[in-house]
């Protein structure tokens, strides 16, 4: 049951984008996604945020659909639309019922071909950009904890150490210029793939995207970014004022292996011992036995991502809010006991062969939805995504299943003896800030 | 290939090609001799099914005594049985490769679950252990008691919360809707016989709901069912009570001090209707056309001509025994006046004006193209299903939803605004930092100002 058969054709057009097809006629409606080989991780210096900002540009006009009418064609066709901007790549999608295929599909490819945007619309998503990062960040308890307190301290190459969501002078500071170059320099078809799910026919499908997307201009690659991180020595920590919450907040985070390789296949169920739910290892003892914690959970590119949608330095981070009559130095000492009894002990078949029922479960919802109920085969398409430009094979869908159930006890040991050691984490604290009686 | 028409230039919007039709798969529906009632719809995406047991009880029959009793009745049922320890619990829950959670609202409590199709039959024993069989262990009580209390502090501190709570209790008073959490003092009052009462009295099959989807044959499920769930004792239950609302006369203004806050969180509303009221569909549609899709005027207006806010939105939001109209944003500081002003004047153009025919089409294809969308997976299906059989509206609820949608009119809209978007009567709430904002907000009206723990100031 670890050998799936979901439908996938894939081709690539001339011009280097790739097309990824998987049917599905269940229901009478589609899902389309182009996803861009460009996260925040990358953008430009002194341009925090940017990667971001360009994201809602590109809901702004193209050449033949100006300012709201990517908005309005698909609302008025009976669907929904977003874009989410990631580490490593920046997604466009719609979900619509199957008689827009064709409406849609054009829309792509008018902003692949043509940004049209001017100094107005740049300083409208500014202004929005800003109440998205005070909504979310700077006016929410425990906002950005951990996602933007960790890179800091954790890395030391300023591509994976900015902060993400951008400050607010970098935002500032962006021109319309900037908007155009990181156009030219990061939206070309060969940078990117087009995911076609759902109601379709695989053949009508590529003929439609050959149709709409062949004859937009192939552009050079970009050269590749240096992502790479000097060997961690020792552990980092940091602290962080929560400016609004009532608990302390601790989060711990393990540089994590690289994807597709072994190691990596047994992290993910040493991340499912730890961090699965409330039968895993540290909610049970933080949270229920010692009830030093109210909350604990915690992933491998956690919580902005997952296991699948990285391609560069991350971390398996443990995200705690504990209560005040425990110290931070108390919550680490207790978290540390069951770490290192991971590693002393390690895990029994018995523990792990429910992990991995567990993990396939989840799988499978995730390729079903992934992304609440309001887009369908949202987590398929972003695998299918995932797997074509980072890994250049989207049949991994079918078959990654594979390397997780493999995964012995003894590999769980041994990567948590190479993963969690004091000098391979970092750790930020969140102190929640000293106020007069309340 | 032959179906895909070519469009005439690729400067031209492709049109919409005919459409397929959009049929709700058939469902099982059954009332069990002890009362529980059963719908079951198959869906074969995934080798998975997802369920929720639903009683027709929540914190509104608690409301008097004890509020956010039924929630926490629900969260402490799942920690423990006659037959099995909070671990095991968890534990037997990862070996079916199975989630589970367990809640309550003002109208609902829910037992939500899904899992491997595999497991089904264990899955499901579980849920029936869980909703006949709690045992209410006095330790995992104080745990969660715990847990809940400084859940309760953090919420005191989240604006979205705050501005919620207020214009729950300026709409719904002493009603039992007018509390959407409980207070400290509260929960530590509760008792862990009053959760055992609760539960004794309210989980029971004539008072329940099963909704389940998934990849199974319903027949076989619903026999599956039966050998579970048959020998469940029934018992009769009262409805919650509907206490007098409260006169709610001419444009307030509430002010909710939050110091230090970089952002000012709005929300304004009016008393509307439920689900069952006539109105529905016509009030859904001007929402949808007010401040309830992107492309909603709302949007366009504060988000994109203005910049005021990331992600304005209103709702029409139903409870069982009556409704509320809202409309939220998160503004920058210095545009909570520019925006109210705005607010106020796409609602009065909604009262003022019929919506034209384009835009009242877009908002009718949004509409019903939405609800597709919920067809295609089994979160989606489940979602709709219960909507329909929880409320007890028609049985052909769902199968004709599109058309009813598509027959609505711009009279329809304009009805509905005026008698809904009672701009007069709105009641305008802002949580945010009293400096900033209180000389903008006493535009619109002398101010009541709170602080976050709701006293008075």
């Amino acid at each position: 049951m670890t050998q799936l058969n979901i439908p996938i054709e894939s081709t690539t057009l001339p011009n280097g984008l790739r097309v990824v097809i998987s049917p599905d006629r269940t229901a009478p409606v589609a899902t389309v996604g182009v996803y861009y080989n460009i996260g925040f991780r990358i953008e430009p210096r002194g341009r925090s945020g940017f990667a971001h900002l360009f994201e809602h540009m590109m809901f702004q006009g193209s050449a033949n659909a100006g300012k709201m009418v990517h908005i309005k064609l698909i609302n008025s066709s009976g669907g929904v639309l977003n874009g989410s901007t990631h580490y490593d790549v920046t997604n466009y999608y719609e979900s619509v019922p199957s008689n827009a295929l064709e409406r849609v599909l054009w829309l792509e490819a008018d902003r692949m071909r043509a940004l049209k945007v001017d100094d107005e619309n740049l300083r409208n998503q500014r202004d929005v950009v800003k109440e998205e990062v005070r909504v979310n960040v700077l006016n929410q308890p425990y906002g950005g904890f951990p996602w933007l307190d960790l890179p800091p301290i954790a890395y030391r190459n300023w591509s994976n150490a900015h902060n993400f969501y951008g400050d607010f002078d970098d935002l500032d500071a962006a021109t319309l210029d900037d908007v155009q170059k990181f156009f030219k320099t990061y939206y070309a078809p060969s940078n990117a793939v087009l995911l076609i799910l759902g109601d379709v026919d695989t053949d009508e499908s590529i003929q439609l995207a050959e149709r709409h997307f062949a004859s937009i201009p192939s552009g050079p690659q970009p050269s590749p970014a240096d992502i790479d991180e000097p060997p961690q020595l020792g552990e980092r920590r940091g602290v962080v004022e929560e400016k609004f919450g009532t608990l302390p907040g601790v989060a711990i985070g393990y540089q994590s292996p690289r994807r597709l390789t072994p190691d990596w296949h047994a992290a993910a169920m040493l991340d499912q011992a730890l961090h699965g739910g409330r039968a895993g290892r540290v909610y049970r003892r933080l949270v229920l036995e010692q009830q030093i914690a109210v909350d604990a959970e915690g992933g491998i590119h956690y919580p902005v991502g997952d296991l699948f949608d990285y391609n560069g330095p991350t971390l398996m981070v443990t995200r705690i809010l504990h209560k005040p009559e425990y110290s931070v130095d108390q919550t680490i000492a207790a978290y540390d006991q069951i770490i290192d009894e991971m590693k002393e002990k390690g895990i029994t078949a018995g523990e792990l062969e429910p992990i991995k029922v567990k993990f396939r479960s989840n799988y499978f919802s995730m390729l079903e939805g992934g992304h609440g109920a309001s887009i369908p085969r949202y987590g398929l398409m972003h695998l299918l995504a995932c797997f074509s430009l980072f890994d250049n094979d989207p049949n991994l869908v079918n078959t990654i299943l594979g390397g997780f159930m493999e995964v012995t006890p003894e590999a769980v040991q041994s990567v948590a003896h190479k993963l969690l050691t004091h000098h391979n984490r970092s750790i930020a604290i969140r102190q929640p800030a000293k106020k007069g009686a309340a | 290939m032959a179906s895909a028409p070519r469009s005439e230039s690729p400067s031209a919007v492709p049109p919409l090609t005919p459409a397929r039709p959009v049929i709700w798969p058939p469902r099982v529906h059954k009332t069990l001799s002890n009362g529980l009632e059963v719908v079951l719809v198959e869906s074969h995406t995934i080798p998975k099914f997802t369920g929720e047991l639903f009683f027709r009880s929540g914190n509104a029959v608690t409301a008097a005594k004890a509020p956010g009793l039924a929630d926490m009745t629900a969260t402490v049922a799942r920690t423990g049985t006659q037959k099995r320890t909070s671990r095991e619990i968890e534990e037997d829950l990862r070996r079916m490769g199975s989630d589970l959670s367990s809640g309550a609202g003002a109208d609902t409590s829910v037992i939500s679950f899904a899992g491997l199709v595999d497991f089904s039959n264990d899955l499901l024993g579980l849920v029936s252990e869980l909703a006949q069989q709690a045992s209410f262990p006095a330790d995992e009580f104080e745990r969660e008691r715990r847990q809940l209390i400084e859940g309760l502090r953090i919420e005191r501190t989240t604006p979205g919360f705050l501005a919620s709570e207020r214009l729950r209790r300026v709409l719904f008073g002493a009603h039992p809707y007018g509390t959407i959490s409980p207070t400290e003092e509260q929960v530590t009052g509760y008792r862990i016989e009053q959760l055992k009462e609760y539960y004794q009295h309210y989980y029971r099959p004539g008072n329940a709901l099963l909704v389940m989807v998934g990849d199974f044959a319903p027949q076989t499920m619903m026999a599956q069912i039966e050998k579970i769930f048959g020998s469940w004792a029934s018992g009769a239950v009262e409805p919650a009570p509907d206490p007098a609302l409260p006169e709610v006369q001419g444009r307030r203004v509430y002010l909710v001090h939050l110091p230090d806050s970089v952002q000012t969180q709005i929300v304004i509303g009016n008393r509307a209707i439920t689900r069952k009221h006539p109105d529905w569909l016509r009030l859904t549609l001007a929402n949808s056309i007010y401040g309830g899709a992107f492309n909603s005027r709302l949007v366009m207006n504060i988000r994109e001509q203005k910049g005021y806010t990331y992600s304005p939105r209103s709702g029409a939001h139903p409870l069982r025994q009556h409704g509320y109209f809202s409309i939220g944003a998160a503004v920058r500081n210095d545009v909570v006046a520019a925006t109210l002003t705005e607010i106020f004047y796409e609602i009065d153009r909604m009262r003022s004006t019929p919506v034209g025919e384009e835009e009242l089409d877009d908002a009718r294809n949004y509409l019903t193209g939405i609800f597709s969308l919920g067809l295609a997976t089994q979160d989606g299906l489940a979602g709709q299903l219960a909507t329909s059989t929880l409320e007890k509206l028609p049985d052909d609820y769902l199968e004709t939803y599109r058309e009813r949608v598509l027959k609505l009119t711009s009279a329809d809209v304009l009805d509905a605004a005026q008698k809904y978007f009672d701009s007069a009567h709105a009641q305008i709430v802002i949580v945010g930092d009293r400096a900033q904002i209180e000389s903008q907000a006493a535009l619109f009206g002398a101010p009541e100002v709170y602080d976050a723990q709701g006293n008075r100031i």
